[in-house]
């Protein structure tokens, strides 16, 4: 219909007209693409915070953590003071262990994690004599109580599960002072004792001879019958013969007294040292397992992976590292032993994160927790699966808290999810206002330009050219416009979303953490409460194929809109104007 | 396409029986034409003259199916053009009507033999065929080596005479030339009558030319004075007594 020498030739020695509007569609359409691009940063921005097991090739964390309810008694914390809340040994021993008298009437999952956390309240004098400087690293697991590795074996043996990876993540509390000397001094001794003593009654044979013992005595002294004279009963009396009459029974006898129970009850004063507390977070985790878990072979961003086999090797965060000075190739001594930092490793924002990453086994053994975890990092098979998985999760390890992306999406707050929600709500409106103002625009030019051209259109009418074949040449120069702007349009949308992503504007955001020390049992640990979680995201504004065909196709039909907008007023114009503009 | 002339030559090219125009303009009704007859043979070469507002511009476009007459009838060999609708009335001017404007009205953006080769679109012409017809016809009339030129760059007369292979593109029966020299001056003018003149004798195509200019309507076979839409004179010229006339 239209000819196609006449709609280049047109497109081309009016490259004016032609420029203006394909510029003006091709701003409408990259404005498009930028908006596209910027919502589409976000969705990702949020799906890569929002998704964070995703990342780590894990949908379900399970977990287990002291219930809500015992909050109330963990409240009580104060009777830590109480010194009838704890007994001698423990006071004496657990200079860690605050707050352990509030929990004595806890729940039996309570009991669990003192029992977990027991490894804290250790006897100082084990680290050497007081006085001994020394440096520790004590491992606890904080809220998380720990599954026997078992627990792992059933949940992926759940329909549905692809795999199920156990860790053990921890927190350490790195400790260094000085032994305290710690000494009780209980006084005893200087009690004074009464006791009423009551002898035993004469048998007739010893009163018998007492008598005749006396009376014997009597004829001796001349006291002669008692109906004698004073003068011989005095005499009588002073007789030191007379005690040898006694029952021996009389004069000496043994007898037990017992001393009446009580206990001394000692308030002792804690003992002034000067141990420094710093805490770091670890984690055990399958060295063998490289896709899934707390940190993955993709997360390493200097250095190696466990190289396999491995026990004293660890993988730092890289956030850990530059802020104590840590490189790949180094080592870190903790309780003695030193290991190699194999790695620096950057894992995702959300879930567990950890500054040092150790073999399973090796925190197992640090933590004398052999064969326990306290998280299980489930894939499953599907999204559609991760619903049933957790019901069954549920099922099989009650009391188990389950985690999986949406619980997790649920947390985040902050300006990337502000933005995002903006995106949605305003970033369609707008681009759909960008758009339609660059069809206007390109329509209202092309309008211009069939009116220039009345002469033009009017002679090839009157030369033959029908009406479609008129409204078709407009049409074929206004998409071929269409096309050139759809280009144009694809450039300066790369350039802005390549701009956004240069200048990459941080987006906030804030979730609660899955950290160890949650506040029930923050007065356990020190400084363990880590609750929220604030991260900076950069914005980038990707560009999608779908995109790019989208604002192509966008050009198009701008351009088409603005061929008919100009082809209506051409298939209007009578042939024969072809001539009324003579004289 | 048909071939030229290939009607019978004792029918009248052209037969216009009482024909009428009438026109509406600001609430006023104009008699543009009124109550023309008139019969035009194959071959003529006819001089449309009046002052404006004669009629003579309607009754051009009457005769180059560009309008339908109010009433009265107009056929174009044995065609009654008050009968054909717009499409029909295109499809007869691609084939059998070639036009030459007072302003050229060429496409500023197509070259000189682009301006020809397009005017053959409508009847599906081959694109090599229409090339190489473009390039024979601008030989015609002695444009040969301005084959590639934008009308920018030709001049009036040029362009005139790209004009006028362009109406010649469909072997067309008649050529409806409104003013055709009416842009240039003098000399250029006699030229591009030279041109149509000698065209007219190759193919034997009815020219119909509107003007003010006598010499020019002097040049022709017939000329016609129109005056308030109707015939005022109607004489045949004799080509050797050029200052012969008027009114």
């Amino acid at each position: 219909m239209a000819n196609q020498a006449y709609v280049w030739s047109e497109l081309r020695r009016r490259s004016g007209r032609t420029a203006v509007t394909a510029i003006g569609l091709a701003a409408g359409v990259g404005l498009v693409m930028g908006i596209v691009g910027v919502s589409d940063g976000l969705t990702s921005a949020q799906n890569k915070v929002l998704s964070p097991l995703g990342s780590v090739g894990t949908s379900i964390i399970v977990t287990r953590t002291v219930a809500p309810t015992t909050s109330t008694t963990s409240s009580s914390s104060s009777s830590s003071s109480n010194p009838g809340g704890s007994g001698f040994g423990k006071g004496g021993g657990g200079f860690f262990a605050r707050g352990i008298g509030g929990f004595s009437g806890g729940s039996s999952q309570v009991a669990t994690l003192l029992n977990n956390n027991a490894s804290v309240i250790t006897d100082l004098a084990k680290l050497g004599p007081a006085g001994t400087h020394f440096t520790h690293d004590f491992f606890v697991p904080g809220t998380l109580i720990t599954f026997p590795s078992i627990a792992i074996t059933d949940v992926s043996k759940i329909a549905g599960v692809t795999s199920a990876e156990g860790a053990l993540y921890l927190q350490a509390l790195h400790e260094t002072g000085t032994v305290p000397k710690i000494v009780a001094s209980v006084k005893t001794g200087g009690q004074t004792i009464n006791t009423t003593v009551t002898p035993p009654a004469l048998t007739a044979a010893q009163k018998a001879s007492e008598r005749s013992c006396i009376l014997n005595l009597l004829q001796q002294s001349g006291v002669g019958a008692p109906s004698g004279g004073g003068g011989g009963l005095r005499k009588f009396a002073n007789n030191p013969l007379l005690s040898q009459c006694l029952t021996p029974a009389q004069i000496s006898y043994e007898q037990q007294v017992v001393v009446p129970e009580r206990t001394i009850t000692q308030v002792l004063n804690p003992p002034t040292t000067n141990i420094s507390t710093s805490s770091f977070t670890v984690a055990g985790i399958n060295p063998a397992n490289q896709t899934s878990g707390l940190v993955t072979k993709s997360q390493v961003t200097s250095g190696n992976w466990f190289s396999s086999g491995s026990t004293n090797q660890i993988l730092v965060n890289t956030a850990y590292a530059s802020t104590n000075h840590l490189s790949a190739g180094g080592t870190l001594a903790i309780n003695g032993t030193s290991y190699k930092i194999q790695g620096l490793v950057s894992p995702t924002l959300t879930g567990n994160v950890s500054d040092i990453y150790f073999p399973l086994a090796t925190m197992q053994k640090l933590a004398s927790a052999s064969n326990y975890v306290n998280e299980v990092l489930v894939t499953v098979k599907s999204a559609s699966d991760v619903k049933a998985v957790t019901a069954a999760i549920h099922r099989d390890l009650p009391g188990a808290t389950v985690l999986n992306s949406k619980s997790l999406a649920d947390q985040v707050t902050g300006s990337l999810a502000n933005a995002s929600k903006l995106a949605t709500d305003l970033g369609g409106a707008l681009a759909v206002v960008v758009i339609v103002a660059a069809f206007l625009i390109a329509g209202m030019l092309t309008l211009s330009n069939v009116s220039k051209r009345v002469r033009e259109i009017g002679s090839l009418r009157a030369i033959g050219w029908s009406r479609s074949s008129v409204v078709g040449q407009i049409m074929a120069e206004t998409v071929g416009i269409g096309v050139l702007g759809g280009v144009l349009g694809i450039g300066i949308g790369a350039a802005i979303c390549a701009a956004i992503g240069a200048i990459g504007p941080a987006l906030s955001v804030t979730e609660t953490g899955l950290s160890v020390g949650a506040s029930t049992l923050g007065s356990i640990v020190h400084q363990s409460t880590t609750g929220l979680i604030t991260t900076q995201v950069h914005l980038t504004a990707p560009i999608h194929l779908s995109t790019i065909g989208l604002a192509f196709v966008a050009a198009l039909v701008g351009g088409a809109i603005a061929g008919a907008a100009g082809g209506w007023r051409a298939a209007h114009l009578a042939p024969a104007s072809a001539l009324r503009d003579l004289n | 396409m048909t071939g030229t002339n290939t009607d019978a030559h004792d029918e009248p090219l052209y037969r216009l029986v009482n024909l009428a125009k009438q026109y509406s303009k600001g609430g006023v009704i104009v008699e543009a034409v009124r109550g023309v007859s008139l019969t035009i043979k194959h071959g003529e070469m006819v001089a449309l003259e009046g002052p404006s507002g004669s009629g003579k511009s309607t009754l051009l476009q009457l005769l180059g199916a560009l309008d339908k007459p109010t009433s009265g009838t107009i056929e174009l060999a044995g065609t009654d053009l008050s009968k054909l609708n717009d499409r029909e009335l295109t499809k007869l001017r691609a084939t059998r009507i070639g036009f030459v404007f007072q302003n050229f009205n060429l496409i500023p953006t197509l070259t000189a033999a682009e301006n020809v080769a397009i005017a053959m679109v409508p009847n599906k012409v081959e694109g090599r065929i229409r090339t190489a017809r473009a390039a024979e016809l601008l030989e015609q009339v002695s444009l040969g080596h301005r084959f590639d030129h934008l009308p920018s760059r030709l001049s009036g007369g040029e362009q005139q005479r790209v004009a006028i292979a362009r109406a010649l593109a469909n072997k067309p029966s008649v050529i409806i030339a409104d003013e055709p020299t009416g842009n240039l001056d003098s000399a250029t003018a006699k030229e591009v009558m030279a041109t149509l003149t000698s065209l007219k004798t190759l193919s034997g195509v009815t020219v119909i030319i509107a003007t003010h200019d006598r010499e020019i309507a002097g040049m022709t076979d017939r000329r016609i004075h129109l005056r308030d839409g109707s015939i005022t004179e109607d004489v045949e010229v004799e080509r050797q007594s050029a200052a012969s006339t008027s009114e």
